[in-house]
């Protein structure tokens, strides 16, 4: 997903029976498969374990099947994120002033994809693993912020969306004209703003330890998580962004059948 | 692609079964990251008996016991004035079918006295089979779950057998399992339906770029058709009809429906059964030993019952530290959470009817720090409460005192 | 930022650009559905909440009142883009059918299947009628002023009428423990919750609830005039994020 201009595919040459804009459609996929399978584990691992070893975490047990999956979690996206930003800056394009239209259609794709994957990494913190927290917290008694659906949500889900909405940041920034020579607002604020739901987490577990002991899930105790994931609301911004860029560079392309 | 996600798949089973060769399953529910003053000082559980632990699907088991309630309650904790007697359950493995109260049925929260004393009872039908560790515990409002003492239970049979009937006042019998899910599943589909069908009607056209620009042409009459208008008048009109005429059945169908029912139960306690007047108890002082692990008391007896009494237990935290001297029966089914030697005198002779006597008591155990109890010395709140169980030299008769003092650490 | 076209040179995107076009699209709406999915779920399980989780949460007072009311934040934001700068007018309809899809999920993979709770005692609420009203209105009107007055106030009026099929019959009278209850209250007895005690619960709160047993439409009525309030300020929120401002620094 990191094609520079330097390394520029010839479009009419390629062999592929994917269209040149949608070169990454590929990659795109595997990020959702990986994802999927990615979260499913996670939920299945849940199902095996939480009941057997997931109440307590006085217990030995727990040590050993919910904290060592969270150090685990927390080396995989120490690596990943060091790994995928790293690899974004590194193969940035520096020669974005000659960046050829087609080129510059293809990375809106691009681009958009990247967004897409972020939101399906949204999907699973924001909606699955969420409202699935108020559903464990039925069945085992708060006794640390580490509980074994906070360890998958707070610790991994919450992280990963905001690694993958700094990569989607992170390409714009480094290979989309527009978005080298200004910093976009929306996407800015759709990828920032989220990113504060992870740091409510410590709000939310300060509050629990100290002062409300209730699972009461619309308590304003959470209403930092809320305030959080209106900017992703930001999506609307970058929409327009894409669209009008996307139209100024169709209104100069050759028609092709 | 598909390839990937197999491998993946496989990968993730190689973790799993790894994992379930030896996974013990837990006997707590996260009570000792509660603060040990809370456990203590609360709602003090004892004589907590279940009629069985075995037993099936369909079958039902219950739990009784007794809890007094601390006069010295703790000044962090909003007083009891809302609490709900509850169970610990990994999800409904059971169903709760009755709960009493001083032997009064209660179906809401309930308000509690300090000082005050109290018998329960619940019965719990048994749902999902499985080896499950439950407690009965009190939530009490903005102070959070305080355990009573727990047990195995074991429930065989198989949940497809598992039946939840209940009449309702018309004399109708309902099963609580199915009751009303398919009715909900279908009116979700039937909007569902039609919602997806009014966002198709819009997507099989070209959206973003398409429309921006004819929008931007001025060509705005043109992204919304006659046939759009039309069948958005027929959604102002025909879904309030719908939604109307809906709703209109239901009300046709259930004429006698009463609102969410939302009363606080008040049942007052019962005659003192803790500080009864007969044994007067006052701690003067009580000192924690930490690299010994033993908490000890310097107490001021009064005895003004007419038998001879001795120190049978100290109790607190549902933990049990019995004089082994004396052979009293174990409270829990459970001896995990008892120290069957855990308690000595200065004075072992019992103490004779009219006698006032000083003397120092001491529970000693490891489940002072199993149990996360030692904690209390460097909580912010650092007094002890519990329960001093008296017995007559027959252990026929019992007396029981709540006694309570603040802690002083020994550290060395 | 906008694009200048002019109506006389307009003309649409055939062939290659048109697929180009039509790809884009497809990309968008995978996008924002799980974007609406995640993001809206969260923000109404988080505000809504228990009203929405429990079927004895769902009370004639505090539950038409709240659910309207944080629910239509989002499709107003979002119909202010989609609208506005598309004339799609599906914002509130995509976003609540994609909170029922989350919703749905949660419902019987964490709460049924993890968690054994039984499906209809955690049967969501639908506010798909009033969407889908929602959005007719703003396209027939083409007005904020219009659809934030009678569609804010049809989302919240029907509200309820289009639940009570579905929960209607959870308010059925039980006689159990010396006491009446409704079914729904009955399952918030029976089916353990260690998190949930009674206590908890917001239902039923206050004097003078009933005015001679005319909760329900009070609170919808109530409801009706802060939807029309929420969904101004939440159309403005929406184009506020919509914003395509390129930043010299952040």
């Amino acid at each position: 997903m990191a094609t520079t201009s330097e390394q520029l595919p010839a479009f009419s040459e390629t062999q592929s029976k994917i269209p040149w804009y949608v070169q990454d459609l590929p990659l795109y996929l595997k990020g959702f498969g990986i994802l999927t399978v990615i979260y499913i584990g996670l939920r299945l691992y849940q199902g095996a374990f939480a009941i057997s070893s997931g109440l307590d975490s006085s217990e030995p047990a727990f040590e050993e099947y919910w904290m060592r999956l969270f150090y685990i979690e927390l080396s995989v996206l120490a690596i990943f994120v060091s790994g995928v930003w790293g690899y974004l800056w590194i193969s940035r394009d520096r020669h974005l002033d000659t960046l050829d239209p087609k080129e510059e259609i293809r990375r809106y794709f691009t681009l958009t994809m990247w967004i897409s994957i972020y939101t399906f990494a949204v999907y699973w913190a924001g909606s699955y693993f969420a409202e699935q927290d108020n559903s464990w917290h039925q069945v085992a008694i708060r006794d640390t912020p580490f509980t074994a659906n906070h360890i998958i949500e707070f610790y991994f889900n919450f992280p990963l969306y905001v690694i993958l909405g700094g990569c989607a940041w992170l390409y714009a920034r480094t290979r989309l004209p527009l978005y080298a020579k200004g910093v976009s607002l929306p996407l800015t604020l759709a990828v920032f703003g989220p990113f504060m739901i992870l740091v409510s987490v410590g709000f939310n577990e300060w509050g629990h330890t100290f002062w409300f002991r209730e699972e009461f899930f619309a308590a304003p105790i959470h209403w930092g998580f809320v305030i959080g994931v209106w900017f992703a609301l930001g999506v609307g911004g970058i929409l327009l962004q894409g669209v009008t860029r996307l139209t100024e560079l169709l209104d100069g392309l050759e028609e092709a059948p | 692609m598909k390839t990937l996600i197999i491998k993946c798949l496989m990968a993730l089973g190689l973790v799993l079964s790894v994992y379930s060769f030896n996974v013990q399953p837990v006997m707590a529910h996260g009570e000792k990251a509660l603060e040990p003053f809370i456990r203590m000082r609360t709602i003090q559980f004892y004589d907590v008996e279940w009629d069985k632990q075995k037993f099936n699907v369909n079958e039902q088991v219950s739990v009784s016991g007794k809890f007094h309630v601390a006069e010295d309650w703790p000044v962090s904790v909003p007083k009891p004035e809302a609490s709900f007697l509850n169970i610990s359950t990994p999800g409904p493995v059971l169903i709760r079918t009755e709960r009493y109260l001083n032997g009064k049925p209660f179906m809401n929260s309930v308000a509690l006295q300090p000082g005050g004393d109290y018998t329960f009872k619940i019965v719990l039908k048994g749902r999902l089979p499985g080896r499950y560790h439950i407690h009965p515990f009190f939530n009490l409002k903005d102070a959070g779950q305080v355990m009573g003492p727990g047990v195995w239970l074991e429930i065989a049979g198989a949940s497809a057998n598992f039946t939840n009937s209940v009449k309702t006042i018309n004399g109708e019998l309902v099963d609580m399992e199915t009751y009303g899910l398919s009715n909900g599943i279908l009116w979700h589909i039937f909007w569902g339906v039609l919602a997806t069908a009014w966002l198709l009607w819009w997507v099989r056209r070209p959206l973003f770029i398409a429309r921006y620009r004819m929008l931007q042409a001025g060509m705005e009459d043109e992204l919304v058709t006659l046939n759009d208008r039309l069948i958005g008048k027929s959604i102002l009109i025909g879904v309030p009809v719908l939604v109307l005429a809906a709703n209109m059945m239901t009300v046709n169908q259930y004429p006698n429906t009463i609102p969410l029912q939302a009363s606080l139960d008040q049942i007052l306690p019962l005659s003192a059964q803790v500080n009864a007047g007969v044994v007067d108890v006052e701690t003067l002082k009580a000192e924690y030993r930490i690299p010994n692990r033993a908490m000890m008391f310097t107490l001021k007896i009064n005895n003004r019952s007419d038998k001879q009494i001795q120190i049978g237990e100290f109790s607190t935290a549902n933990v049990h530290f019995l004089n082994k001297e004396l052979h009293v029966p174990s409270q829990v089914g459970s001896e995990s959470m008892t120290a069957p030697e855990g308690l000595s005198m200065d004075n072992t002779a019992p103490i004779q009817p009219g006698e006032q006597r000083t003397m120092t008591i001491t529970a000693t155990d490891a489940l002072w720090e199993s149990e996360k109890l030692d904690g209390l010395v460097r909580d912010a709140d650092s007094r002890i409460g519990g329960l001093l169980f008296f017995y007559d030299e027959h252990l026929g008769e019992r007396f029981i005192s709540s006694i309570t003092a603040a802690v002083i650490p020994k550290f060395n | 930022m906008s694009v200048n076209i002019s109506n006389r040179s307009f003309r649409p995107y055939t062939g290659e650009k048109a697929r180009i076009t039509r790809a884009y699209d497809y990309l968008i709406l995978v996008l924002a559905l799980f974007l609406f999915i995640g993001a809206f779920h969260l923000h109404f399980a988080l505000t809504v909440g228990d009203w929405d989780f429990w079927v004895d949460w769902k009370d004639r007072q505090w539950w038409p009142l709240v659910t309207p009311l944080m629910g239509i934040t989002f499709p107003a934001a979002v119909q202010a883009v989609m609208w506005e700068k598309f004339r799609l007018p599906m914002g509130a309809t995509l976003c609540v059918t994609a909170l029922l899809i989350g919703t749905w999920i949660a419902r019987i993979f964490a709460y049924h299947y993890w968690n054994y709770f039984p499906i209809n005692m955690v049967l969501p609420a639908t506010m798909l009628p009033g969407a889908l009203v929602l959005d007719a209105i703003l396209m027939l009107s083409n007005s904020l002023t219009i659809t934030a007055i009678f569609g804010g106030a049809a989302f919240a009026l029907l509200f309820y009428p289009s639940n009570w099929p579905i929960i209607g019959m959870f308010h059925v009278p039980v006689e159990y423990g010396n006491a009446q209850l409704s079914i729904a209250d009955l399952f918030g007895f029976e089916y353990i919750r260690t998190g949930m005690p009674e206590y908890l619960r917001i239902i039923e709160r206050g004097t003078l609830r009933t005015y001679g047993q005319y909760a329900t439409p009070l609170s919808a009525f109530c409801s009706a005039l802060l939807c029309t309030l929420m969904y101004t300020l939440w159309w403005h929120i929406g184009k506020w994020f919509a914003t395509v401002r390129y930043l010299n620094k952040i």
